[in-house]
């Protein structure tokens, strides 16, 4: 097992943007921009699981991405241990693309259909130089192990295995370079209830033993409650919420958390009989053309003339809880 | 209520692929009283989206009802020729589907579409079902339906196009409506709403629910009843606090644990079921379930358990409950302390 010291900071994300250039004039010049990230920050201390929420086109998807930089930020800095990675070049990131890896959402779509598994697995090793021959072999089966496949299956194609043993395939591909943070995207959405919780098991197992810090995207949000430390509440490319994830379910302080927690339909006929939903009205806006002021003024019971004019803020609550809406008092810090 | 509107006998539907005959569903019976709201729960390839094709008559080559009876009002389903079952179909039932997207026309405007089924079902012309098509997207709940009765599928939004499914099947007025998963597609808050719609409007047009999923949240919410189907047969069936309070068959009891709980404030370690589900090509020869289930005994591989009632409406299909069973200490996974 390796130390971890928990009040260390491994990733930390300061205004992170992420526009993308959509061509909407004949000769494509009259640029629009889809702003799928608009200035978020947020911090993943050591070994620790930060969920990330919200709803499709929110951006969650596209922040994980652009942290590891599948996709170049168009603002904005990330952090990773100490080191700004956002400017490297891509040569320059090879070493940071070992310490940083990810699980996909699709496990039939994330697998080359025309590899072993042995070889999808034992890709990453040759490409960072890892291990070869006998030694390739031996880490191959050991990572097969370690998710609970065996090491029969290492000479067989994606197509023979059911969805979970293809999601373990994708932790064990992610695991074969010993990285330090992985990127979970809604890696259990495509799976049958009964898998998902042994595939959540078995994250939460390798954490322990690596030491792993997980950025833990999903929209199933009590899924992320139970994985994640700390939740991270997105709306339209802005981060609405942050804070602890107990603090999140007890004490929801932004009315679109409050409406995404009230709207998760809960397995116990009593209670949600008794409970009070909070109904959104209509649909998520365009993110190419954002309302002004607050983004979730358009479905929020709560909206003033305020909300229209003036972003809100991000401010901190309590202790390491940042709200951003208008409806907190001024008086609270602006978090940095 | 209590009227019976439909009545599946020992449904039996295969599907005759290069590998085999595929097994999907194995002996299904069950009953739905008018008004009433019937959850089918239960994982993928376990059977519950087969069952309510067969219900519909919809299953294309090479899937059959091999065997069984399917009355409805009284009459017999399996026997009805297809075109008696076009004129049922849009009629009597209908059904939404889980992808608002693939089901929907995309050449055709949501106004033709719901028209082609007003007109196909009633004798009225055009120009009356078009204000009927406005009215039924008015009730759904669809902003300005006076113009966008004439939008093509594309410029509507995910949880727009699930809406205009609804209204397309509701715009005969059915009996029966099936809906299958029609609300695994959508984000949270817009699931959230749809499920309104469709207990609102249940109780508006007297019309009965045949809700498929495996959210055990979107059943508890919406229906009264529940069935639990695993590898093509029903493991259990009861009113949703029976199977949500007393489930009797451990796979019920496993999916039960399987999920967080988003009330409950402690951290839990999850128990997931071990292994995976059945190949139907090949069926066991004892209950489906008996590869997976903790309390596994020698009669569970050898020979399928009979349902036993543990209450008149409440029934399950496992050994533990024949009086000959050993007893046994059996961890329902129901939690009711450390609610908050």
């Amino acid at each position: 097992m390796k130390e971890i010291n928990n009040n260390e900071i491994l990733i930390e994300v300061k205004n992170l943007k992420k526009y993308f250039e959509v061509n909407k004039g004949f000769f494509g010049r009259s640029k629009e921009y889809v702003q799928a990230v608009d200035d978020i920050s947020f911090f993943i201390r050591k070994g620790e699981t930060l969920g990330l929420v919200g709803e499709s086109g929110c951006g969650k998807s596209t922040t994980g991405r652009t942290l590891i930089k599948l996709y170049e930020p168009t603002g904005g800095e990330i952090i990773f241990d100490g080191v700004n990675i956002s400017e490297l070049s891509e040569n320059q990131m090879k070493p940071y693309r070992k310490k940083m890896q990810m699980i996909f959402q699709d496990p039939y779509a994330s697998l080359n259909s025309r590899m072993t598994v042995g070889d999808i697995i034992g890709e990453s090793l040759d490409i960072h130089n890892i291990a070869t021959g006998d030694k390739r072999q031996a880490r191959i089966f050991d990572l097969l192990n370690r998710v609970g496949l065996s090491k029969d299956h290492a000479s067989r194609y994606p197509h023979e295995f059911s969805g979970g043993q293809r999601q373990r395939i994708g932790i064990a591909r992610a695991l074969a370079v010993d990285p330090e943070f992985i990127i979970c995207d809604e890696p259990i959405s495509a799976l049958d209830v009964s898998i998902q919780a042994q595939v959540v098991n078995m994250l939460e197992d390798l954490q322990k033993d690596f030491g792993l810090t997980y950025l833990f995207i999903a929209h199933d949000l009590s899924m992320v409650k139970h994985i994640s430390d700390r939740i991270g509440v997105m709306y339209l490319g802005k981060m609405v919420e942050l804070t602890d994830s107990k603090e999140l379910y007890a004490n929801p302080e932004h009315p679109y958390t409050q409406a995404l927690l009230s709207a998760i339909p809960i397995p116990d006929p009593e209670v949600t009989k008794n409970s009070q939903r909070i109904i959104l009205e209509g649909d998520v806006p365009s993110p190419i053309n954002p309302p002004s002021g607050c983004r979730f003024r358009t479905r929020c019971q709560y909206a003033m003339e305020r909300c229209a004019l003036e972003e809100p803020a991000m401010r901190e609550v309590t202790d390491g809880h940042y709200v951003s809406c208008h409806l907190m008092d001024d008086k609270y810090p602006v978090a940095k | 209520m209590g009227e019976k509107l439909l009545d599946v006998k020992n449904m039996k539907t295969s599907f005759y692929t290069h590998v085999g005959e595929v097994q999907a569903v194995r002996g299904v019976s069950f009953g739905l009283n008018k008004g009433e709201a019937l959850g089918i729960v239960g994982e993928s390839g376990s059977g519950k989206s087969v069952t309510s094709m067969s219900i519909m008559g919809l299953l294309q080559y090479p899937g059959k009802v091999k065997e069984g009876e399917i009355f409805f009002k009284n009459e017999d389903l399996t026997k009805k020729s297809s075109n008696e079952m076009m004129n049922i179909r849009g009629d009597q039932i209908a059904m939404i589907f889980q992808d608002p997207m693939t089901s929907l026309n995309p050449v055709y405007t949501i106004g033709n579409q719901i028209i082609e089924a007003i007109v196909r079902h009633q004798d009225v012309d055009k120009k009356e079902a078009r204000v009927k098509a406005i009215d039924m997207l008015r009730l759904v709940g669809i902003p300005s339906p006076e113009k966008r009765v004439d939008n093509y599928p594309h410029e509507f939004s995910g949880g727009m196009r699930q809406r205009a499914m609804i209204a397309i099947a509701l715009s005969c007025q059915p009996d029966l409506l099936i809906a299958d998963e029609p609300t695994t597609a959508l984000d949270v808050t817009i699931q959230a709403q749809i499920l309104e719609l469709i207990k609102e409007l249940k109780d508006k047009m007297d019309t009965s629910i045949i809700l498929i999923t495996h959210d055990l949240g979107v059943v508890a919410d919406v229906c009264s009843r529940i069935i639990v189907m695993y590898g093509g047969l029903i493991m259990e069936e009861g009113t949703a606090e029976q199977v949500f309070y007393e489930p009797t068959h451990p796979y019920t009891m496993g999916l039960l644990k399987s999920v967080p709980r988003m009330d409950v404030n402690e951290k839990q370690r999850l128990l997931p079921i071990p292994g995976t589900p059945p190949d139907l090509v090949k069926p066991p020869a004892g209950c489906p379930f008996s590869a997976r289930c903790p309390y596994t005994m020698k009669i569970c591989l050898e020979q399928a358990p009979d349902y036993t009632y543990v209450k008149p409406d409440h029934r399950a299909a496992c050994w533990l409950l024949h009086e000959d069973a050993p007893h046994t200490d059996v961890d329902t996974g129901v939690k009711r302390e450390g609610i908050e």
